[in-house]
């Protein structure tokens, strides 16, 4: 009887991590803080900063019985290389991923949002 | 159950390549921009019943028995880094692999330390510095008291290696 509430209390929640919400939350959030700009270095922690709250605040604002991990790297073009990976231990049913990467002339941006079902 | 996990993980390891290309949609440019975006597609992700969590009874615990360590952790990341990197020179198909390797080393590490009812993610970041600059940010939406991190960064004449490990306790 316990487990047949629970089960429709989760039928009613929209279970899983979406990724195309989160998407386009990310994508607003950088093109709306770098949009056209050059790397310049008294900026960036700033723009980092204000990324990740965006994101955040618009993630939070979805209601999602979610917690997050934002990660934000932003780096100069300058020929130079970077790899980068992530692993998860984690339930993969209801936890999810989504990484954007975004760069314009001057600058990438990689952003990251990891979410964790409570 | 281990038997159903390890199908999965195959499953999600088999999907993992070609998914993230089909998950990778090119967006409009606006102004000089591109973007890309990619994550992991489950084999099971459009059933809807595949998405449901499984229904779990109630613990009637209050808080984790043992938490995360964080120093603990810290010293294991600056092991495993300094172990794999020093002496080494940034190639991309090496570092490409040298990622992935150290992500798996140090999710095993973690996964030893045997702390009950904590989820992981571990990001690694391996570049090449040729003096440009960079900044890496994170912002975290979870329980303070029970969730934390742990990172470490290490340098040589050739190349950075930033590994950072999140725990968060799964109520």
């Amino acid at each position: 009887m316990l487990l047949e509430r629970e089960i429709t209390s989760w039928k009613r929640h929209k279970a899983g991590f979406v990724v195309e919400d989160v998407s386009t939350i990310i994508k607003e959030s950088v093109e709306a803080t770098i949009g056209g700009n050059a790397y310049q270095h008294n900026r960036v922690n700033q723009w980092t900063t204000s990324i990740v709250e965006q994101c955040l605040s618009q993630l939070s604002k979805l209601g999602k019985p979610f917690k997050y991990i934002i990660t934000c790297v932003i780096m100069q073009k300058n020929g130079a290389g970077m790899q980068t990976a992530s692993t998860c231990f984690w339930d993969n049913s209801t936890d999810g991923s989504c990484t954007v990467r975004w760069e314009n002339k001057f600058v990438y941006c990689i952003v990251s949002v990891f979410g964790l079902a409570i | 159950m281990s038997d159903k996990e390890k199908q999965q993980r195959k499953e999600k390891r088999v999907v993992k390549v070609p998914s993230n290309g089909r998950g990778k949609d090119t967006t409009g440019r606006t102004k000089d921009s591109i973007s890309t975006v990619s994550y992991i597609d489950e084999l099971g992700h459009h059933d809807d019943n595949a998405r449901l969590a499984p229904t779990m009874e109630n613990t009637y615990q209050m808080g984790p028995y043992k938490r995360f360590p964080a120093k603990a952790a810290t010293d294991i990341l600056k092991d495993v880094l300094t172990s794999y990197l020093q002496e080494e020179k940034y190639e991309v198909e090496w570092s490409q692999k040298m990622t992935k390797t150290l992500c798996e080393v140090i999710r095993a590490r973690m996964k030893e330390l045997m702390i009950p009812r904590y989820k992981i993610v571990i990001l690694v970041h391996i570049g090449q510095l040729t003096g440009q600059s960079m900044q890496i940010s994170s912002r975290c939406l979870w329980d303070a008291s029970n969730d934390t991190f742990a990172s470490y960064s290490f340098k040589n004449s050739s190349l950075f290696g930033l590994a950072t490990v999140y725990a968060v306790y799964f109520e």
